[in-house]
């Protein structure tokens, strides 16, 4: 065999590593296939649930054996890709949100009048996009990875075209994304410029050697490139439009999802390729968080919108999430993992339920007096708030209490104090929402019932979050450090 | 020793009943629900005090199990002697709130007994964790219920009470956590009695800022003067069960915390923070006295009290003698009683004629007598009158305060002095006299389930004051032990 057929044989095999992403991408393009004649009904959805869950469980199916000496991961595509047991964390996650979010769009889309093919095929591919991102080991993979990712966001922020409050926030968002995307490949270009790989590994060796001194600025733009993503200040300020203006489940989406992939494409470069200059990133790392959780918390106070305020608070979680990135150790990536996980599920739960509310959730006065009209509602939206305020035992207090050890651990005893004096902050911005729902009388008629949909999701979302305060041990197995 | 789990069956049966109230409560049986489960709760911590070993400091009903083995934390119960007279203090007061709330009540009563159940293993668990990370986990479970309890049930400026005293008591308790997270990374464990081991060997100045960690949490919680200007807003906005918790015992998790946590482990913080304690706790009794001469809604009068009553806890707790430190926790579980005793009947009468303001009443002996003399005995029990319980407390918190420092002492004795002027000034206006007309055509009278209810108080405050030893006999144990590990003056 030649070498150009054996590598070509070699690639063909190591397309079954990205069936995760393959099973996304064939559903979303059978979706278009038939988009105009499904543009009403609920079948995209459907599809997206299945593909969802399908690409989840083949994500588990491919995570490699342990073996002896503890090394489990599979390099496939020459070097570009790889399946380990943090990309299929981080996969499963994705899936998981991808499902949970198509589950409560149905309605939101209905009435919004948008195209339900196009809106599930995007949902897909921004998926897909995650998927590629938390597994790339290259820079080029994961530009690409969150390149798709954002280009299908920019499309959904906007796909109730005949808003224009929406068609504003897409393009905001997309001009601000743009331009964090030109810093990005700035930053790649310059790290290739340098060490003259784009391999993660390769830029860690040739950086251990010390013969190529890689510019600070290298770093610095990979790395704000990326904080884009995750919306970490100062790189947040399309968040809130983006959220504010688009569908209740495409803020759902970003908040999660998309936070989700930022974090583990952050992870993994930050405690991979620069390793060795572990010190610079970790100071960008300590400036990023600190910022994002003072200012998240603080912008939240005077919000009146729920999804605006929602956008700050997601802000301030993603600083929380960074903190575990701080320390640059295994344990400190692990609780990273591990705020991200709950995190997603508190939040999907949070936006679950002004979903539940329709019209009346948009705004924070739509809450009064919510607990004496729809108790249950009230109280899974109080559980979700508390999560987020970090008090157990739900599992945001056992995300938190993860990544504030870790910062403990490296030492940064300031920056842990600041972060729980922030989340004092957030308890008033959380807890208002609380005083509205238990504590003032109703002034809108009561909202609809909850549907059966909606309530499995509610439901699931509600569980995470119990148990992962009651057993906070129970992701430790999963969340491994690359 | 008993086979079963006695410690988490006790802590976690509220808990079952409020979810029971929450799937079955509807219609009346929310509050029968919760009399059952409160009245259970009482009854399987009955084998507790019968077959504790009083001579043991040692801890006792011991579980222990895997729980995070990641951050090498388990989960762990256990009971010494000063821990169990507050379980019985945090069961007993439970039920008393029930009865008290029994018609009080009148709106989403389901949520209210569920919010009341989940308080109370929150006070249970609290007593009875045997590890920081489960003290903490159940220190902030406390918050929930009460914020909501306050909140939702409580008077007109009840939004602003709960909101204040979230935000206080979450400020200090965060801080705690970065206390909590810096022991386990030094000590490797949150074991208590892992921790008193390795405390010693924590440096005196780290020993400093985990000692000012901790304080912020118990400080507030104490209340210690002056992070306590949350207290009045709750106490005088809560509802009566709510109140009674407040004073009855999460006053005295704070006070717990500095036994459990700050005296064992952190001699070195101890010795480092002893003056300014000592100077906070005088003028917390001085202050808190003077304070409440000046009010004029009953309610408010106790909460002010209380900052007072609470200054001789942390004044005894910081004598770090055997009779001061003992004498603190006589007093915490006396002011439990009395307080708690106090808030009920007020909530009582606030019942049938809605106001707090003193000037409303006058002459209520006139029409209720039986209220009027059970309202005399706890007024009496509070200025601390001899042969009722919390003057032995107080008694030995002012001989160890005079051992100490003689200042010290003088200020204790001011406090009595003032809190007796305060509380039967209280008694006179409100009680004694003619007849307030705006009282005209009430039926003041109490009935047979609020006399059930107050019954066992009268009886604590009674007994314990001619019989201390009743609870100093768990003590003795103990605090020699946390004496002899603890630091000194």
């Amino acid at each position: 065999m030649t070498p150009v057929l054996a590598l070509q044989a070699a690639t063909l095999a190591d397309l079954r590593l990205l069936s995760p992403e393959l099973i996304l991408v064939g559903t979303a393009l059978g979706i278009l296939l038939i988009a105009r004649r499904i543009r009403r009904s609920p079948v995209a959805g459907r599809l997206t649930i299945l593909a969802a869950l399908a690409s989840g469980v083949s994500a588990c199916w491919l995570l490699p054996a342990g073996s002896a000496d503890g090394a489990r991961s599979i390099e496939g595509f020459g070097g570009l890709f790889v399946i380990d047991s943090y990309s299929q964390f981080f996969k499963v996650l994705v899936s998981a949100t991808l499902a949970v979010v198509a589950l409560v769009s149905r309605r939101s889309v209905d009435r919004a009048d948008a195209p339900h093919g196009e809106y599930n095929a995007l949902l897909l591919l921004a998926a897909t996009g995650m998927m590629l991102a938390v597994s790339a080991v290259d820079l080029l993979t994961l530009y690409l990875g969150l390149e798709l990712t954002t280009l299908c966001s920019y499309v959904l922020v906007g796909i109730t075209v005949d808003r224009q409050a929406s068609n504003e926030a897409a393009i905001k968002y997309f001009l601000l994304g743009s331009f964090a995307s030109a810093l990005l490949l700035f930053g790649i270009s310059l790290t290739y410029g340098t060490t003259g790989a784009t391999e993660f590994d390769a830029i860690a060796g040739v950086l251990a050697d010390g013969n190529a001194p890689l510019p600070l600025a290298a770093i610095g733009l990979v790395l704000a490139g990326i904080a884009f993503k995750v919306a970490a200040v100062p790189f947040h300020a399309w968040a809130p439009d983006a959220y504010q203006a688009s569908l209740t489940p495409v803020a759902a989406f970003m908040a999660t999802g998309s936070k989700a992939a930022g974090l583990a494409a952050l992870g993994r470069i930050s405690i991979v390729a620069f390793e060795p200059a572990g010190e610079f990133v970790s100071i960008v790392l300590i400036g990023l968080a600190a910022l994002s959780i003072l200012a998240g918390s603080l912008l939240a106070l005077p919000q009146m919108s729920m999804k605006r305020l929602l956008a700050y608070s997601s802000i301030a979680h993603a600083g929380y999430a960074l903190l575990g990135l701080v320390a640059g150790s295994p344990e400190g990536v692990s609780a990273t993992m591990t705020y991200a996980f709950f995190y997603v599920f508190m939040t999907l739960g949070v936006f679950g339920v002004v979903i539940t509310l329709g019209e009346r959730g948009q705004s924070l006065d739509g809450y009064r007096g919510l607990a004496a009209q729809r108790p249950v509602t009230a109280a899974l939206m109080l559980l979700f708030l508390l999560a987020l305020t970090g008090i157990p035992p739900t599992a945001g207090f056992t995300a938190k209490f993860g990544v504030i050890l870790s910062v403990v651990t490296a030492g940064h005893v300031g920056l842990a104090v600041l972060a729980v004096l922030c989340s004092v902050v957030s308890a008033f911005v959380y807890l208002r929402i609380a005083v509205l729902i238990y504590m003032e009388e109703p002034t809108a008629p009561a909202p609809a019932r909850m549907t059966t949909v909606l309530a499995l999701a509610l439901g699931l979302a509600a569980v995470v979050t119990v148990a992962g305060g009651v057993l906070p041990g129970s992701l430790t197995a999963w969340a491994v450090s690359p | 020793m008993s086979a079963y789990p006695i410690l988490s069956m006790t802590t976690f049966l509220p808990l079952l009943g409020a979810v029971v109230i929450l799937v079955a409560g509807g219609g009346g049986r929310a509050r029968w629900i919760g009399l059952v489960t409160t009245l259970s709760t009482l009854g399987v911590s009955a084998p507790l005090y019968r077959s504790f070993d009083k001579g043991s400091s040692a801890l006792q009903f011991v579980e222990s199990a895997q729980w995070i083995p990641a951050w090498n934390v388990g989960y762990g119960m256990g009971v010494d002697g000063i821990s169990l007279p507050f379980i019985f203090l945090a069961t007993l007061l439970s039920v008393l709130c029930v009865g008290v709330s029994w018609s009080a009540v009148k709106t989403r009563r389901r949520e209210f007994f569920a919010a009341l159940m989940v308080a109370e293993t929150a006070m249970i668990g609290l007593f009875a964790a045997s590890n920081l990370f489960l003290f903490f986990i159940f220190w902030e479970l406390m918050v929930v219920p009460l914020f909501l309890l306050i909140g939702v049930w409580g008077g007109p400026g009840r939004v602003f009470a709960a909101v204040k005293f979230l935000l206080f008591t979450l400020a200090g308790s965060m801080l705690m956590l970065v206390g909590v997270i810096a022991l386990q990374r030094m000590c490797g464990s949150l074991d208590f009695k892992a921790l008193a081991l390795a405390g010693e060997g924590i440096e005196a100045r780290h020993q400093i800022w985990l000692f000012a960690a901790f304080l912020a949490a118990f400080a507030v919680k104490v209340p210690m003067f002056p992070v306590h200007t949350w207290l009045p807003n709750a106490h005088t906005e809560a509802p009566t069960a709510g109140s009674v918790i407040l004073a009855g015992v999460l006053l005295k998790m704070g006070a717990y915390g500095f036994l459990r946590v700050s005296l064992p482990i952190l001699p070195a913080g101890v010795e480092a923070f002893l003056w300014p304690m000592l100077c906070v706790s005088a003028v917390a009794i001085v202050y808190g006295a003077y304070v409440t001469l000046a009010q004029t809604d009953i309610k408010r009068l106790i909460a002010f009290s209380s900052v007072s009553h609470m200054g001789f806890v942390t004044l005894g707790i910081f004598t770090l003698e055997q009779r001061g430190v003992e004498g603190a926790i006589l007093q915490m579980i006396n002011h439990g009683i009395v307080s708690a005793a106090l808030f009920l009947c007020v909530g009582m009468i606030y019942e049938r004629t809605h106001s707090r303001e003193i000037a409303h009443y006058g002459g209520v002996a006139k029409v209720a007598p039986v209220y009027a003399s059970l309202f005399a005995l706890f007024c009496l029990a509070a200025t601390g009158f001899p042969g009722l319980n919390s003057f032995v407390g107080e008694f030995l918190i002012v001989g160890s305060a005079f051992a100490t420092q003689t200042w010290l002492g003088v200020a204790a004795v001011l406090g009595v002095a003032l809190g007796t002027v305060y509380m039967v000034w209280l008694f006179f206006r409100a009680v004694m006299g003619a007849v307030n007309p705006k009282l005209d055509g009430l039926a003041l009278e109490l009935k047979p389930r609020e006399v059930a209810t107050l019954a066992p108080l009268v009886v604590l405050t009674v007994g314990l004051g001619l019989y201390p030893e009743a609870v100093l006999s768990y003590l003795h144990a103990p605090v020699a032990e946390l004496l002899g590990t603890g630091g000194t003056p």
